[in-house]
């Protein structure tokens, strides 16, 4: 089964930016490895938080990881990057870009699709 | 027609799922939503991996929530459910600890004067979702955040 996540979740607003890239992590860890998808608030998840202003987890920490467990399947939809005033170069992570016409086909090739 | 319908039924295939919940008993359609499907995809002769009760989901498996009367409750929907058939509700462990539900093995392990894990469901890790979502032909999520 191949599984691709889309998230939209700003990284502190709630645990739900956590609790998304945790089942990321679990998901490579059985040889899933799944392909993320960031779009609206999710892009926010890739910025270099170096004093990041929240007592919770460290969610830099967590996507510098990806990499790690072999996850290197990261798009980014272009106009949510658009949106939020950022370019690519501002992200933490090498991503591949993707526009918003194009997501449906994306999803397509994947079995499984979960929306965080 | 019959004949038509006489054919379908031969070309019926059983698959097997996988459901995730993600929404507190609170959400009631959503909620509903996730029963009824396990319900009636049971009823047509499926197969069910596991619900995993993940996010908010953990919150239907606290046996310390009071329902008014004439409402629904959703735990015990849950668990005339596994009851029934057998079903497994795994709710992840993690989750369940960060909202307050505990069994009693957790219970003593973080020396809490109670558990409240309710009767049917059972504390797992998230590799019990990832294990489902990849045995299972449908990996089906109800109550996603918006």
């Amino acid at each position: 089964m191949s599984c691709i996540l889309t998230l939209t979740r700003a990284p502190y607003e709630s645990q739900a930016a956590k609790e998304s890239l945790d089942v990321a992590l679990v998901l490579a860890a059985f040889e899933q490895n799944p392909g993320i998808l960031f779009i609206d608030d999710g892009v926010l998840q890739l910025l270099p938080t170096s004093n990041h202003p929240s007592p919770a987890k460290h969610i830099g920490k967590i996507i510098s990881a990806l990499e790690m467990y072999d996850i290197n399947e990261l798009w980014v939809e272009q106009e949510s990057l658009q949106q939020l005033g950022l370019t690519v170069e501002q992200l933490s992570q090498p991503v591949k870009l993707i526009l918003r016409k194009d997501v449906a086909s994306l999803l397509a090739k994947f079995d499984q699709h979960l929306v965080f | 027609m019959a004949g038509f319908l006489y054919m379908s039924d031969l070309m019926f295939k059983t698959l097997s799922y996988a459901v995730l919940v993600r929404c507190g008993p609170g959400d009631l359609a959503r909620s509903l939503s996730a029963i009824e499907f396990v319900q009636e995809l049971l009823a047509q002769g499926h197969g069910l991996e596991r619900v995993f009760f993940y996010q908010q989901g953990v919150l239907c498996a606290s046996n310390l929530r009071v329902v008014p009367q004439g409402e629904v409750d959703i735990t015990a929907l849950w668990q005339t459910l596994a009851q029934e058939h057998g079903i497994e509700l795994g709710v992840c462990i993690a989750g369940a600890l960060h909202n307050g539900i505990v069994d009693a093995q957790e219970a003593e392990r973080y020396e809490l004067d109670h558990s409240n894990l309710a009767l049917g469901f059972s504390l797992v890790g998230l590799g019990q979702l990832a294990a489902a979502s990849a045995d299972c032909d449908r990996l089906v999520s109800f109550g996603a955040g918006v």
